[in-house]
């Protein structure tokens, strides 16, 4: 399996760079990174920065330019900041993977039982509510489920019942002066967790509830059952775990996708994440950020996409991998 | 100094908030809470020394090196550089007009001279009080430090003034002379408006902007930083050393909330006790729906103008008679109901000076008020007649034109559907052409591929500026890289002599008769057209003391010091 790894890693390597390329070139085109700079009164500041970047270069010299830094742990300079991007990204990446952790986590557990729930109760009352609530889920916009619950959780008890403070707060990951795994923490969690995994319950346990079905309707489950299995062992130990691989395979394909697509949540919720940042950078044309934001979230989902097709290896033993 | 805004406060430098009519607050009804003020009034909380206050921030600045390219963002004005650095002055009403007068960092008013040689000498008796946070005094030094990073230094962001400079000498620790190589009747702005003044004995030889582009921990005002949390907040705690009063709060938290619904929503659970909404369509809904106590200040004298800009030689409005029919065709103050209608806003403005440079404005613009008869006469006056669909042609040229704005600014969108409407009633055909601010104002503004511009002109200190929107020397052209920003490109001959006047004066006299007929110039020319001011909003929970009010230049929270929490 460590080799199988090694080599889906190598594999991607001419893809991401490909696409690197395109992307590159893409973004170059599409933003001027000097955009902001261009309303300074001073030209000579423009002339100065077009030497410093290389942007009189070709668009292929750049990019290997740009390349060579990323690799030699120069990212540049954001035109909107003046700091360094590296830090930057990673300041936002660290925020955005602890909503995903939780969300996926906390997600996927509830999508499970759900899914697994109505499957074994297929056509039941249960069922139909569950699949109603999970089509509503997916038909839910963030923002306004984010604002919803911010409104019943953050402000209702303070307006109307006269609390002193919110139960539940909405603004950052912390209080001011607050840091680490507290309650603090938990009670700023709650709200963009929710809106977050919210979406995910909804798709996630409709497929969890498909694969379930198939796993109940397999031969195996048939046999066992014929043999006098115990129900819920039939359930949990073949059936369960046997529909764990796609569910997981599934879950870890979206989790890759959410590492660039908490914009919504992370903008309601005034998270510092890898969202915000893709908002503030393409409201800038903040070229030298977007650049390695757009690279992280591909190198991300290749990454992931490794992980669920390992997981499904690993969870599943008529799976090889070569 | 005047500058250009793109659409939006993220992406908008030095950018202003705006300033409103204070009547306006009383038309707001909405939680029954809301109150007019002007620049002296005082909210209703009160409350003891101490206690800790933390206000939503719309936006973040993007670094703190306040004098470098990266730092053209007013709220890092609001947030860090005015409320922990000295600054020669401050804009303050008297007798009803803004104007700069000498800060405490002075021991008076610094005394000019124009000499012989046409040379002027400006020279500063600074506070023997004033010290930086560190004990060590604010001396001359530190006035020869940052005159000269600015005028001699790379990546600044504006060098207007400071490059007329020709030297700085500290003849002694307390005294400071500027000499400028010639007249500069602006000369106020330095060291003030959006500059202030830099430690020398903690900069000089040492590298700023990696200093003080992500915080600093030095102050000469009344706060220092104690954190910045890129992303979340910045907070600031008193400077013990300040020479000064005294901040009655303990801490003061900026909390970045860029969205604007989520701001609205910790103001009224109580998590920041202050805000200040850009008048988005989205914050005024806000407003109307009521946000329970709240103290609502609604101020039109800001500093924001939101104008209709002509491209002069873009036809058909390379032609005087087009450009005035325009003019009367439009309703303007139905425009300014329409977007602020909700805040009791609905006069137009006349001038395209603003209400904070007032004292220099005139209402020549009143005269064009919506007129179909004139706008016909006008018109074929010209030559034009209308076409089959009712729109004005003359020869092979139809009176079909573009508006360009800021995509995705819906208060800027609303106005382009109402103009649309309005001109098509007077014969002429708009269409919606909007592009990004980065596109506008650095390819198509420049080079003059548009017809009609929507955007915000921006006045940070009471000294008019519009010598850069409308000398001839600032038209932006392929000669000189599309410097200036007079886009418009108008040509109104003796228009230059008369702002130059008005720019380089000494003579305060001087320079506003000749602003005022630069006025009239302008109103025969029409560059453009002036539409509104963008009115400035401030949100206070009702536990805040002050005074609180609102300053068109240096924003809601230029004393900070002075404000208690109950």
């Amino acid at each position: 399996m460590f080799s199988y790894a090694l080599r889906r890693l190598a594999y991607s390597i001419p893809v991401v760079l490909v696409g690197s390329f395109l992307l590159f070139w893409a973004v170059r085109v599409a933003f001027d990174p000097l955009g902001k700079l261009r309303q300074s009164p001073d030209p000579t500041v423009v002339e100065r920065e077009i030497t410093r970047l290389g942007l009189d270069r070709s668009i292929p010299e750049q990019y290997f330019l740009w390349l060579g830094g990323l690799f030699s742990g120069n990212w540049g300079i954001s035109s909107r900041t003046g700091g360094e991007v590296l830090p930057m990204i990673g300041a936002a990446a660290w925020p955005t993977l602890q909503l995903i952790f939780w969300g996926v986590l906390i997600g996927s557990l509830i999508a499970l039982a759900v899914g697994a729930y109505s499957a074994v109760k297929q056509y039941s009352v249960a069922d139909y509510v569950f699949t109603a609530a999970s089509y509503l889920g997916i038909a839910l916009p963030a923002f306004w489920f984010g604002l919803l619950l911010i409104q019943v959780f953050g402000v209702w008890p303070v307006q109307s019942l006269g609390a002193s403070e919110p139960p539940l707060f909405f603004v950052g990951l912390h209080s001011v002066g607050s840091s680490g795994l507290n309650w603090d923490y938990l009670r700023h969690l709650v709200l963009p967790v929710a809106t977050l995994t919210i979406t995910l319950v909804a798709s996630w346990s409709r497929f969890g509830r498909a694969s379930m079905l198939d796993a109940l309707s397999s031969e195996y489950v048939r046999t066992a059952r014929a043999k006098g299995v115990p129900r819920r062992q039939v359930v949990v130990r073949h059936a369960l775990r046997n529909s764990l691989a796609p569910f997981i395979t599934v879950v870890l394909l979206d989790a890759g996708v959410l590492f660039g697509g908490l914009v919504v949540t992370e903008q309601i919720f005034s998270i510092p994440g890898m969202g915000k940042l893709l908002l503030d950078s393409l409201l800038a044309g903040d070229a030298f950020v977007l650049l390695p934001w757009m690279l992280l979230v591909a190198l991300a989902i290749v990454v992931f996409n490794l992980l669920a097709d390992l997981s499904y290896a690993f969870l599943d033993p008529r799976v090889k991998l070569r | 100094m005047t500058s250009f805004a793109p659409p939006t406060r993220a992406t908008t430098p030095r950018l202003r908030r705006l300033l409103l009519p204070a009547v306006a607050a009383l038309a707001i009804g909405l939680s029954g809470c809301a109150s007019s003020g002007t620049a002296t009034e005082s909210a209703s909380g009160t409350g003891a020394a101490g206690g800790t206050l933390v206000i939503g921030a719309e936006q973040e600045p993007d670094c703190a090196d306040w004098i470098a390219t990266c730092a053209g963002n007013i709220w890092g004005s609001y947030t860090m550089r005015t409320p922990t650095l000295p600054s020669a002055f401050d804009t303050r009403e008297v007798d009803g007009s803004w104007q700069l007068v000498a800060s405490n960092l002075l021991a008076g008013e610094p005394t000019v001279e124009v000499r012989g040689d046409g040379k002027q000498v400006i020279t500063y008796q600074i506070n023997p009080e004033a010290v930086w946070s560190d004990g060590e005094p604010i001396t001359g030094a530190d006035f020869v430090y940052t005159g000269l990073e600015i005028r001699d230094g790379d990546d600044i962001f504006d060098k207007t003034g400071y490059a007329l400079i020709e030297s700085i000498e500290a003849p002694d620790e307390k005294t400071a002379v500027v000499t400028m190589s010639e007249e500069y009747g602006n000369w106020r702005v330095l060291f003030s408006g959006d500059y202030s003044l830099l430690p020398q004995h903690l900069l000089e030889g040492q590298d700023r902007a990696a200093i003080m582009k992500d915080g600093y921990d030095f102050s000469g005002g009344p706060w220092k930083i104690d954190a910045w949390t890129k992303g979340e907040s910045v907070t600031l705690v008193p400077n013990e050393n300040y020479w000064g009063e005294q901040p009655k709060l303990s801490q003061v938290t900026f909390q970045f909330i860029t969205d604007t619904a989520a701001a609205f929503q910790a103001l009224k659970s109580g998590q920041v006790q202050a805000l200040y909404p850009t008048p988005q369509l989205d914050a005024l809904s806000q407003i109307e729906a009521g946000v329970p106590n709240t103290n609502i200040e609604v101020d039109p004298a800001s500093g924001n103008l939101e104008a209709l800009w002509v491209n002069n030689e873009a036809a058909p409005f390379d032609s005087v008679a087009v450009r005035q029919a325009l003019a009367f065709a439009i309703d303007r103050p139905a425009i300014v109901e329409r977007l602020y209608g909700k805040l009791g806003v609905s006069e137009a403005q006349q001038s395209f000076l603003t209400p904070l440079n007032g004292d220099f404005a005139s209402d020549e613009f009143s005269q064009y008020t919506l007129d179909l008869d004139k706008v016909d006469e006008l018109m074929t006056g010209d030559g034009w007649a209308k076409n089959a669909d009712g729109v004005w042609a003359k020869g092979d040229q139809v009176a079909e034109f573009r508006v360009t704005s800021h995509a995705g600014n819906k208060r800027r969108e609303l106005t382009e559907q109402v103009l649309q409407a309005q001109l098509k009633d007077a014969g002429f055909s708009l269409t919606i052409a909007n592009a990004t601010g980065a596109d506008i104002f650095s390819k198509l503004a420049p080079e003059g591929d548009f017809d009609l511009g929507l955007w915000t002109i921006i006045d940070t200190t009471p000294q008019p500026a519009l010598a850069a929107s409308f000398t001839q020397s600032a038209i932006p052209s392929a000669e000189n890289g599309y410097s200036g920003i007079n886009f418009v490109r108008t040509r109104i001959e003796g228009l230059d002599e008369l702002l130059t006047t008005v720019e380089r004066s000494v003579d305060p006299e001087v320079r506003r008769e000749a602003s005022l007929e630069a006025e009239k110039l302008i109103a025969e020319g029409i560059p453009g057209i002036p539409v509104a001011t963008v009115p400035n909003i401030l949100m206070t929970s009702e536990r805040i003391g002050g005074p609180v009010a609102i300053n068109p230049s240096e924003g809601p929270f230029w004393n900070l010091e002075e404000w208690t929490i109950g």
